[in-house]
């Protein structure tokens, strides 16, 4: 069995990166929306690599640092390959490497979605090997993931079963009691192993596609089919962000408050309603592609309106009510978990509102869609790895917080909810999405969120901060072996 | 107009959210037994869910009974001006660019390299349709201008460095 201090290493490891990468990548956020602003002049070419990096590398470091909250807490309740976490960690360093130097030694810029057949057509502005650099930096990068979610998976599996009993299908089949049904963690995580193991797949699948019609362009691929297969892995495998960054809530909130997250039958419904709609949904980012199946389309819509049910009905109710006077003393790191939920919902209104076929016509690549996915992604998703950093810091070593992470805490809020706002603000004046210039009657919000963004940086340069005081307070008072109670 | 609905509607509802995560907040730190907190609240949710989904289910219907997809319904005498967009990297061809307000205008809408997006804006910079350019197949979108004046192409799909150059007019008389 391997050591807990062992485990948690990795998982530090993750949460480091994740973070880091956050805080760098809110500067590149800062400098578009400044550009955009008219106080910065960025040429378009480093406007655009700046694009293609801040979406890749947002979306890949939440990924895996919530990567590092599945770890910690699912290996409470299966075993883990310790083996399978360092390859994730080594192959996710490699690609984040690859991906940068495609991106600012080749000047690649296609954006994350990688439109196929940009990355070969990019009328002379990057090369072959840009494009390489960045599609196998990715694919290295997807095959690391693959590999922690099939162990995952597997693990899931030896322990429970089968992945449908993960998701707690024996219990609403009403073949098992409810007392039985799995943990709130295992269920979370049968979800992302069956969402992500997909997206995955799928990507890989259109990231090589791409790389052989780069190197061979006498190859092509259906343009319709690329544009699915891409929106399909980008959608799934960002939104798993905030399904594996849900289990912190579960964990944390459950501890602080003494009470009892139950897992019932609406529970587990609820979660296989996630897993089916979150695989099915995406084609909401082609409601301007008239010439895909209209049913596709309109099933875009109905189940986008149905995805809120879930987490509107059960999981946010779930969360107000465990806090509903259960006298928490609160904390940073518990205020961040809790302000993540928050985040979550207010972000899924204006998401629904997207999504419904005739805004969307509006609505669609203006700059109304970076405001509802900050939201949920920065105010909900990012606040629970932060909310988990400052939880294990707090479990794991005697370090206290102080008057600056409280500071942090509510700039983060406020900065998050303001500049969300001015993009949904942008949205309503028509400004398109990934514009590196702007007319002066769209450059008003674009500067107030740049502006604002800088207070987002120091808040989480600060959380950072906090994460980076704890792991050298961790490393001076445990050298050596371990003792395994003095983790949580 | 549609833009100003989905900007009241979200405020309204982010509004409701942000009132009660804040109300709950307040009441977080007194004690109470949870027992009773869930029976009643989850008898609450039953109601609260049921209206939720009733709700969402009367917006999709709404909303979907009439799509941009559908090609609209010409009277005899009406015929449809037909144009070919083409987009490349990074600029527009259209076959037509001036046209009558109140003739039925539809853009088909293809591209030459990869993909782009084909958004139209009026005088105020609003933008009101748009449909994506993509190569190898046709995307339609129907239109019909209600004022004179000239109208902006602008491109709607990242497509390229000079993706923020790709614009053309379209010019709208009585």
């Amino acid at each position: 069995m391997e050591s807990v201090k062992s485990r948690n290493n990795v998982v530090v490891s993750y949460l480091i990166a994740g973070g880091l990468i956050i805080l760098v990548m809110i500067i590149f956020g800062i400098l578009m929306l400044l550009s955009q602003g008219g106080v910065l002049d960025l040429q378009p070419a480093a406007f655009y690599q700046i694009l293609t990096i801040h979406g890749t590398g947002m979306v890949g470091a939440s990924a895996f640092a919530a990567a590092g909250i599945m770890a910690y807490f699912l290996s409470k309740y299966v075993d883990l390959s310790k083996n399978v976490l360092m390859t994730n960690l080594v192959f996710f360093l490699i690609g984040v490497v690859m991906v940068i130097i495609g991106v600012f030694s080749f000047e690649y810029a296609s954006s994350w979605t990688f439109l196929y057949p940009l990355p070969q057509l990019s009328a002379n502005a990057w090369g072959t090997i840009g494009a390489l650099l960045y599609l196998f930096g990715m694919l290295i990068l997807g095959v690391g993931f693959l590999l922690f979610y099939l162990d995952a998976g597997r693990a899931i599996i030896k322990n429970y079963g089968s992945l449908a009993k993960g998701l707690g299908w024996d219990v609403i089949s009403g073949k098992k009691a409810e007392a039985d049904a799995p943990s709130s963690t295992v269920v979370a995580s049968t979800m992302v192993v069956i969402i992500n193991v997909t997206a995955l797949t799928v990507g890989a699948a259109v990231l090589i596609m791409n790389a052989i019609n780069v190197i061979n362009p006498a190859f092509t691929v259906d343009p319709l089919l690329a544009k699915n297969l891409t929106y399909a892995f980008g959608h799934i495998f960002a939104n798993s962000i905030i399904y594996m960054g849900v289990i912190a809530v579960y964990e944390v909130l459950q501890q602080y408050t003494k009470r009892t997250w139950a897992v019932n039958k609406v529970f587990l419904i609820a979660w296989t309603m996630s897993t089916v709609f979150t695989l099915l949904i995406y084609t909401h980012h082609l409601l301007m592609d008239s010439v895909m199946p209209t049913w596709m389309l309109i099933m875009g819509q109905a189940l986008s309106h149905a995805n809120g049910l879930p987490v509107l009905v059960v999981t946010a109710y779930g969360a107000l009510m465990i806090v509903y006077k259960s006298g928490i003393k609160w904390d940073v790191g518990s205020g961040l978990i809790f302000m993540s939920m928050f985040g979550w919902v207010a972000g899924v209104v204006p998401a629904i509102v997207d999504a419904t076929i005739v805004v969307n016509q509006v609505m669609h690549n203006t700059k109304w869609v970076p405001g509802h996915f900050h939201m949920y992604m920065a105010l909900g998703a990012c606040a629970m790895i932060f909310g988990f950093m400052y939880y294990l810091a707090k479990q794991d070593s005697s370090i206290k917080t102080n008057a600056a992470d409280k500071f942090a805490f509510v700039g983060y809020a406020v900065s998050i909810a303001a500049l969300s706002g001015s993009f949904l603000v942008s949205g309503v004046l028509s400004t398109p999405r990934r514009w590196a210039t702007h007319i002066p009657e769209w450059m008003g919000p674009a500067l107030f969120g740049g502006v604002i963004g800088v207070l987002a940086f120091i808040s989480v340069a600060i959380f950072v901060i906090h994460f980076i005081r704890f792991i050298r307070i961790r490393s001076k008072t445990v050298p050596g072996t371990y003792k395994k109670e003095q983790l949580a | 107009m549609i833009q100003t609905i989905a900007w009241v509607v979200s405020l309204f509802f982010m509004l409701v959210v942000t009132a009660v995560f804040g109300i709950v907040a307040l009441k977080s730190t007194k004690k109470s037994d949870y027992t009773p907190i869930k029976k009643k609240w989850y008898k609450a949710r039953t109601f609260y869910g049921a209206a939720l989904i009733v709700l969402l289910l009367a917006v999709s219907i709404y909303t979907l009974r009439d799509l941009p997809y559908n090609q609209p319904v010409y009277s005899a005498d009406e015929e449809p001006v037909v144009v070919d967009v083409e987009a490349l990297q990074f600029g527009w061809e259209i076959s037509q660019t001036e046209f009558k307000v109140g003739e039925p205008i539809e853009f088909h809408v293809t591209s030459q390299d990869v993909n782009h997006g084909f958004g139209i804006y009026d005088e105020d910079m609003n933008i009101l349709t748009q449909t994506q350019a993509m190569p190898e197949y046709t995307n339609e979108v129907y239109i019909t201008f209600d004022e004179p004046g000239t109208y902006e192409i602008l491109c709607m799909e990242y497509c390229g460095l000079a993706h923020h150059l790709m614009t053309a007019e379209l010019t709208v008389t009585e």
